[in-house]
């Protein structure tokens, strides 16, 4: 397995991302949980109003009517997701019978996460566990890494934690420097290469769909096909655009004169890069880490064509498990999966949520 | 490389230069290059080189790879313009990009208009609430309305509409307003381009909701203050002071999702495959399916040149008309 090599990057990477992913959340829990409290104190205030004729009693139902219908509104919205959260915790019953479109909340519970956790290849091959083992000596050098106490070995999420591992590192090598040169720095051809970048931010995906045929045969014709390293350098490639013109936007709105009083300090040019930029970069850098894990993390069209059974990852399993039966696709066991899935990388998404949203509409909002 | 110049942009920035350890002009270049060469290798190389294959007769990978292709020119091209299939995708992929959009503009106007009305409580987090699809891999969220969609007797939908006939009935409505389920949301031509057609609106409205929420956030309060003091109603308002400040980014939006729509792949191929009996393929799955499950990958590469042709339109309107491009410029 090539992912033996970069376990010990991969965990320190992974136990970053959990530190700033709890950070998030905690920020954001704070705020929701004082959330109630300000409801109360709205609600006072508009019957103090109306007693004491400030606001006429019509004109506060006018509000709460339209309060009632933007909630109705976000609940339809939503009713995907509901139902589908729903559906992961009836394991057992029938999903699709008279009773109505939810299961019964009498039949919860959690079989279909056993499942996913113990028998699907999630985490291990058909959820045999085992644990990391070093070995000293042997025949791989002084110290090897092996997968001990199982038999079938590591499962889907291991190679998608190595794809995104490659994706993260080549993207982040190549966005950040780039995104600098191109707000700080005037340099030949810079306009066109930009203009270049523009173009093909918003296409990524399509696109990479659209070049399968090529690719498929570009890559057999250099043996790079079920290469899972390679595989993160291409998704790798199909975020640059994109988040190379974000992040250059970013830098764009950091004063030149923030570096020009570091210099006169005396700090070096690594310095000034090091205290001034990045820190200040912090935003637009998080957005970025959001986005180009995505890219390696979501896709499944190009990894399905590429790869082979052994090395899916779970984009490529949850597709499976939506497409294992003929007609009908087992929806508990898909709902647990796709949770554990999607679900970490959502609430880093929704905790980081406002700089999503500034990064989402940059350019074109003057218009 | 050009030798030493002495910087004449701005005036800090000439002591920065001056403190490197080379000072060439153009060396922003280099920290730009790697991205530029990882992109084009694996991006770009394949669009050109999909172009050479779209030229060539070749059926499968082995054919492209082993030598065993040869060049027949624009052959391919000529048998798709002959080719009802070929005209039967693009209709149905413009119908879909054409009334998914419209569908979305409306829909994501009513949203951002309504999270931005100062008589809704709550509407930070009802915002934060609406943009969660955006958040969740398409695979997840559009296998998730296949099942909805299922065509099933007590699938969801068709649920729905069973309880709709109930309610319908109950008040003893005319037959013409009740549906007939099950309806084969997925094996009708119709019911299944209606139901690509939820799911796309479903899937891009956040990305609008977004745009147009803040351009509505930038229309200062006293304009619309200003106009309510004039005697200007809610219609009237809607028409002099907010859709003028939306109107630009509505348009960038559109092209963009546009462009995206047009490119659509995970719909129509996790419903039905394009089905039923290819009607509904959009263009990117007719290229795809024509190589994969047909072995033409010549006639495949030119339908996919093809639909990346329109792609590059869309792109040149969003510079164009949609002012993607603004900042490209400036220093």
């Amino acid at each position: 397995m090539s992912s033996r090599g970069s376990a010990a990057g991969l965990v320190a990477s992974a136990t970053a991302l959990v530190a700033a992913a709890v950070g998030l959340v905690r920020s954001k829990l704070v705020a929701l949980a004082t959330a109630p409290k300000r409801f109360v104190v709205m609600v006072q205030r508009a019957i103090y109003d109306v007693r004491t004729g400030k606001r006429s009693s019509w004109d506060v139902t006018k509000s709460v009517l339209m309060t009632l219908f933007g909630l109705a509104m976000v609940l339809v919205l939503l009713f995907p997701l509901f139902w589908i959260t729903t559906a992961s915790l009836a394991e057992g019953s029938r999903l699709f019978n008279t009773s109505g479109i939810f299961p019964d909340p009498s039949t919860y519970n959690l079989g279909a996460y056993r499942w996913v956790i113990f028998e699907s290849d999630f985490f291990f091959v058909d959820g045999d566990w085992g644990y990391p083992q070093l070995v000293l000596g042997g025949g791989d050098g002084l110290v090897s890494f092996r997968w001990a106490g199982t038999e079938t070995g590591p499962g889907a999420v291991f190679n998608s934690l190595y794809i995104v591992s490659v994706t993260l590192a080549a993207g982040f090598g190549m966005i950040v420097p780039a995104a600098y040169a191109f707000s700080r720095r005037k340099f030949v051809g810079r306009k066109r290469i930009l203009y270049g970048y523009v173009l093909f931010t918003q296409i990524g995906a399509g696109l990479s769909i659209a070049t399968l045929v090529a690719l498929y045969s570009l890559f057999s014709t250099y043996g790079l096909t079920n290469n899972l390293f390679v595989l993160g350098l291409f998704y790798a490639a199909s975020a640059i655009p994109f988040n190379t013109w974000l992040l250059k936007t970013y830098m764009d709105n950091i004063p030149v004169s923030y570096e020009e009083a570091a210099m006169v300090d005396g700090a070096s040019f690594l310095d000034t890069i090091r205290e001034v930029i990045l820190p200040l970069t912090k935003p637009g850098l998080a957005v970025v880490l959001i986005f180009v894990w995505l890219a390696g993390w979501n896709e499944f069209i190009i990894a399905q064509t590429l790869l082979r059974p052994e090395n899916y990852p779970l984009s490529v399993e949850l597709y499976n498990i939506a497409t294992e039966g003929r007609f009908s696709t087992p929806w508990t066991r898909f709902a647990a999966f796709a949770n554990l899935f999607a679900l970490p990388v959502a609430i880093v998404y929704f905790a980081a949520q406002r700089s999503v949203e500034d990064g989402l509409s940059f350019g074109g909002m003057e218009g | 490389m050009a030798s030493s110049q002495p910087g004449t942009g701005v005036s800090g920035l000439a002591r920065l230069r001056s403190a490197l350890p080379f000072s060439s002009r153009d060396w922003g270049l280099l920290l730009v290059a790697p991205g530029v060469l990882l992109f084009s290798s694996f991006m770009l190389y394949p669009i050109f080189y999909l172009f050479y294959i779209s030229l060539t007769d070749a059926t499968f990978a082995g054919s492209v790879i082993g030598g065993g292709a040869e060049l027949i020119g624009l052959a391919n091209y000529v048998q798709l313009i002959g080719d009802s299939q070929f005209w039967t995708s693009m209709t149905t992929t413009w119908l879909f990009v054409a009334v998914s959009l419209v569908i979305k503009v409306i829909l994501a106007v009513g949203i951002a208009l309504l999270l931005n009305h100062v008589r809704v409580a709550g509407k930070r987090y009802m915002r934060a609430a609406v943009i969660v699809p955006l958040g969740f891999p398409g695979i997840f969220t559009i296998t998730v309305w296949r099942g909805m969609f299922s065509d099933a007797r007590f699938g969801v939908f068709n649920t729905i509409l069973g309880r709709y006939n109930d309610v319908m009935s109950s008040l003893s409505a005319p037959q013409a307003l009740l549906f007939d389920v099950p309806i084969g949301f997925l094996s009708g031509r119709w019911e299944a381009f209606f139901a690509y057609v939820t799911t796309e609106v479903w899937l891009a409205y956040p990305f609008m909701v977004i745009i147009i929420v803040s351009a509505l956030q930038d229309v200062p309060r006293s304009l619309h203050e200003a106009a309510m003091v004039d005697g200007a109603g809610a219609l009237q308002r809607f028409r002099t002071v907010t859709l003028p400040a939306i109107k630009g980014p509505v348009l960038f939006a559109s092209i963009l999702t546009a462009a995206t729509s047009f490119q659509q792949f995970l719909i129509p191929w996790v419903f039905n495959q394009g089905g039923p009996s290819r009607q509904n393929e959009l263009i990117i799955v007719y290229g795809y399916r024509e190589a994969i499950t047909f072995n033409q990958f010549g006639l495949s590469a030119a339908i996919l040149i093809v639909g990346i042709g329109f792609v590059g339109l869309f792109m040149y309107a969003a510079v164009r008309y949609g002012g993607l491009a603004e900042g490209v410029g400036d220093e």
